[in-house]
């Protein structure tokens, strides 16, 4: 395990690799000076301070050299000033992390609650017609998006029926009641299609392992179905699909811009379309960044929590 | 014409190899296009997906000629109407026919999906083929590539991309091209996983000896006789990304990102409708419907093309 696990970490090196390169581009594949682009107008006017600060971002050098000072200071958390706020752009994004993490854990959750019982009576139940509506309306589910998804929920729910705020974002820890109230609608809409591939998911596994022999075995000693199916079988068909949830977790922290924007959800999903609507590239770049970095180590432990839930996967 | 002249127990006999000719050929592709109907018809969903497909495909096609009204042109006596005889989606804030407004914005959308994907085959497969068939240190960079590009979550590579279109000033034509370069790119470390899987269990099998002990160039084995038996994942993949990019590309524009109104296009009319929706929901449905129905129908086709082409999942 423990070789396994720093193997895992050394693989991590490469991806990060490809990851900063590619956000280091962008900057330079901007048009214009890339000082302008990191600093803005105001302050590069002065050739003195341009100077200085074509020397402090080593833009005198070759780009490989520049792409070293920048990764030196990106590891000291060091993303530059917001182009807007004048803010360290670090300091906005990390404001903006908990509400993100918030919305998208509610809605993993909501979508598992929904979907393991449901891909699993769907698969145990197979070809009936519980399955044939699971099964249509999982496909619906993939297939409808979130933005629209969320429209219609709004229209519903908030300006015909009026039960819900349309939009906005409350801490829960300032007020739990009011800030479920606005969670509701966004975590029902990251739920809903989350909730449709968890369920297709559910019940592949699921008839993959009911047809694995063990079942057998279990059924011929006289185990109750409900005792096979429910203790046994689903708990080898959840590996796959709590791996893949986390999968989608990491997914989901970058994906929710269009959810967050939707609901003025104070996010990192919308501090990045803040970002590209004012033309903020050290937040775009800083943000997009930080997403890839955490993409990359939620895989990593989604990848060792399923050799731990699996240690027969070490065997092979 | 070429002879080749088997030495067999039973004496000389020479057997000719000619082209087919036109006639053959036509039989031939007429038995693969019946066999080819014939599996679809076995699946259900494949079927139902083919169907939508090919009638949205003609609708899309003869837009010109069902549509009567301009998509792009105000009429300011009829805006925010019900729908009615005269307009079978009602009309948008500026008296626009929705119906003709979801044709329009579907011809391109669909082409511009059907290009990106095409682009990422493209562009994947053939680093996919090589880095299976070569191994070595080749198929590790590639792999590392491959890794680092799928590390950036959901649309967040789209973002950057667009950004820089956004920066560039690209407009129009130069604009689609660009979402056509994302999704496809996007799409190529995919396929290129997809194709290396397939060619990696694929070349160890006789045919790729027997070729390789008569003295067949490596790259043609691994184009021309590997990389046809390859496909099948991808075929499916594929159908299933097209729905993917027409959700992405919805998303960019209803983020603002995509083309510029007053274009016809699903994704903006969405968000231009969010203003109206209270007092006039139509506006916000139909263009919503539409985005369902094209991704239902892709997605339906990519499943039932999976049970069909991967014969492991039918016998289930």
């Amino acid at each position: 395990m423990l070789i396994y696990t720093i193997n895992r970490i050394l693989h991590m090196i490469p991806v990060l690799f490809v990851l900063t390169v590619v956000v280091f581009m962008f900057i330079q594949l901007l048009p214009g000076d890339v000082i302008d682009t990191l600093i803005g107008d105001e302050e590069a006017e002065d050739p003195a301070t341009r100077e200085l600060l074509m020397k402090e971002y080593g833009l005198d050098k070759p780009i490989y050299v520049q792409y070293g000072v920048w990764i030196g200071k990106v590891l000291q958390g060091d993303f530059g000033k917001s182009l807007v706020t004048r803010r360290p752009v670090a300091l906005e994004l990390f404001e903006s992390i908990p509400a993100t993490v918030y919305l998208a854990v509610v809605g993993i959750s909501i979508s598992m609650l929904i979907a393991i019982p449901l891909g699993a009576i769907a698969a145990v139940k197979r070809n009936s017609p519980t399955d044939y509506t699971a099964q249509i309306v999982s496909l619906i589910g993939i297939s409808i998006p979130e933005f629209w998804f969320a429209i219609m929920c709004v229209l519903f729910f908030s300006l015909y029926l009026g039960w819900l705020p349309s939009s906005g974002y409350m801490s829960p820890f300032e007020d739990l009641g009011q800030s479920l109230k606005y969670l509701i609608l966004p975590a029902a809409a990251v739920g809903f299609r989350q909730a449709a591939y968890t369920t297709r998911l559910t019940r592949s596994s699921m008839l993959d392992e009911m047809n694995k022999e063990y079942v057998d075995t279990a059924r011929s000693l006289g185990f109750s179905e409900k005792k096979v199916i429910y203790k046994y079988t689903l708990r080898n068909a959840m590996i796959p699909t709590i791996t893949i949830s986390g999968l989608q977790l990491a997914n989901l922290l970058g994906g929710t811009v269009v959810l967050e924007t939707i609901f003025a959800w104070p996010g990192i999903g919308q501090a990045i379309y803040l970002a590209i609507i004012d033309r903020d590239y050290p937040l775009i770049q800083a943000g997009i960044l930080v997403l890839g970095v955490i993409v990359v180590i939620v895989n990593l432990l989604v990848d060792l929590l399923y050799r731990v839930l699996n240690p027969r996967v070490a065997l092979n | 014409m070429a002879t080749i002249r088997s030495r067999s127990g039973l004496g000389d006999e020479i057997i000719d190899i000619k082209p087919p000719t036109f006639l053959e050929r036509v039989h031939h592709a007429r038995t693969i296009a019946i066999d080819a109907l014939e599996e679809l018809y076995k699946s259900k969903t494949a079927f139902a997906g083919a169907i939508m497909l090919v009638s949205l495909v003609i609708i899309l096609i003869c837009a010109p000629i069902i549509s009567e009204y301009n998509p792009i042109k105000p009429d300011y006596d009829s805006f925010l109407q019900e729908p009615s005889a005269e307009h079978i989606m009602g009309t948008d804030r500026f008296g626009r026919d929705i119906f003709s407004r979801v044709l329009w914005g579907g011809r391109r959308l669909v082409s511009i999906a059907i290009s990106a994907v095409i682009f990422g085959l493209l562009l994947g497969i053939p680093v996919g083929i090589l880095s299976g068939y070569y191994g070595g240190y080749i198929d590790s960079i590639a792999m590392r590539v491959v890794d680092g590009l799928l590390a950036f979550p959901g649309i967040l590579l789209y973002l950057l991309l667009v950004t820089l279109a956004r920066e560039w000033h690209l407009e129009g034509f130069w604009n689609d091209l660009i979402l056509v370069f994302a999704l496809g790119f996007a799409f190529s470390p995919e396929a290129a996983r997809l194709a290396r899987g397939a060619v990696l269990s694929e070349k160890h099998k006789e045919y790729v000896e027997a070729s390789l002990n008569t003295g067949e160039a490596n790259l043609y084995i691994a184009f021309r006789q590997i990389g046809p038996n390859c496909m099948s994942p991808l075929i499916v993949e594929s159908t299933v990304r097209l729905g993917y990019a027409i959700l992405i590309i919805a998303a960019l524009s209803f983020l603002g990102l995509g083309t510029p109104p007053p274009t016809p296009d699903w994704g903006s009319d969405l968000s231009a409708a969010r203003d109206y929706m209270e007092t006039n929901p139509y506006v916000a449905i139909f263009p919503g419907l539409a985005i369902c129905y094209t991704v239902l129908a892709f997605n339906l086709f990519g499943d039932g093309l999976r049970d069909i082409l991967d014969p492991r999942v039918v016998e289930r």
